[in-house]
């Protein structure tokens, strides 16, 4: 394909870098408005339920992360496409942080909501062990030698991550948890205000647009890196 | 300032604490990420400039050689 070649891709990197660096300080500044200022505060929960604005982003970003690098490990092990491997290397991180991200400010929450900082309940550990995979994951195209060693354990790990992400999505209605069940669903309507909806969804575009920059940020470095190693073998 | 916005009815301390230690990680990660791609750059051009001519010669026929040198000072 033309279209992914490393300099036509190397273009299309530095555009998608210059338009979201023109768009993320605006859009963070609303988001943050909306959250701390405008939207209303949750009749039982008090103000503490503004976290929920970090905390149920990140927790999304987080899950399609690990979905995205799952997709593209196993499409890398049958058919061997290294742009994959690129794009995955550049995307573990990010999901890491937001893996963190969701199980600090959820315990955060945790505190004044359920009166502890942790419970070892089937949703928290599930993220905890999403976390777990992604530093094994991590670890596994950094500390690997071996290329089709290192693309085996990327893979082996993504299926069995996969299966954790269905145990996260439906621990709430599986087991009997403190965490409460899922206010938005793909299907059906929503049960939050829009009042409340509206900084949520600022907040994952300010995110979406975090990780788009992150992403890019570090998929160019992946390319620059190949273009070095060619350097030295020229 | 509303003494209200900061104390959040006495959840403050959480509230502000979450958004805070987002913003601190996202900004650690945003300058790694970019202080390794600038250092990065800079090594590229510099082996490029130390190229032998033979091979300088080469490496200056491929596209990609241009996108990132030039690049180079458009980086966010």
């Amino acid at each position: 394909m033309k279209f992914s070649s490393p300099s036509k891709l190397f273009g299309l990197v530095n555009i998608g870098l210059k338009s979201i660096s023109k768009f993320i300080i605006p859009l963070l500044i609303i988001s943050l408005v909306s959250a701390l200022l405008l939207s209303p505060q949750d009749y039982i929960q008090g103000n503490s339920v503004r976290i929920m604005y970090i905390h149920v982003p990140s927790a999304w970003i987080s899950l399609a992360c690990f979905a995205t690098i799952a997709f593209l490990s196993i499409l890398n092990f049958l058919f061997k496409i290294k742009n994959t491997f690129l794009i995955y290397k550049s995307l573990a991180p990010i999901g890491l942080l937001f893996s963190i991200i969701t199980i600090v400010t959820g315990s955060i929450w945790g505190k004044p909501t359920w009166g502890t900082w942790w419970v070892w309940d089937s949703r928290l550990t599930s993220v905890l062990v999403l976390a777990l995979f992604y530093v094994a994951f991590i670890f596994s195209y950094k500390f690997i030698s071996n290329e089709e060693k290192s693309i085996r354990s990327c893979t082996l790990i993504s299926v069995l991550g996969l299966i954790n992400l269905f145990i996260i999505k439906y621990s709430v209605d599986w087991w009997s948890t403190l965490h409460q069940p899922a206010s938005i669903k793909f299907t059906g309507e929503a049960t939050i205000h829009p009042s409340m909806l509206v900084p949520l969804f600022l907040m994952l575009c300010t995110f979406l647009l975090y990780c788009g920059l992150i992403f890019l940020m570090k998929y160019k470095t992946e390319i620059i890196r190949i273009k070095k190693k060619g350097l030295k073998r020229l | 300032m509303n003494i209200n916005f900061i104390t959040m009815d006495g959840y403050g301390l959480y509230v502000w604490s979450s958004f805070i230690f987002t913003i601190v990680v996202c900004l650690y990660v945003f300058i790694r990420t970019r202080q390794t791609l600038k250092k990065l750059e800079k090594d590229f051009k510099v082996e490029v400039e130390n190229l032998s001519e033979e091979k300088s010669r080469d490496f200056n026929k491929s596209k990609i050689r241009r996108e990132i040198l030039a690049s180079k000072s458009e980086t966010i």
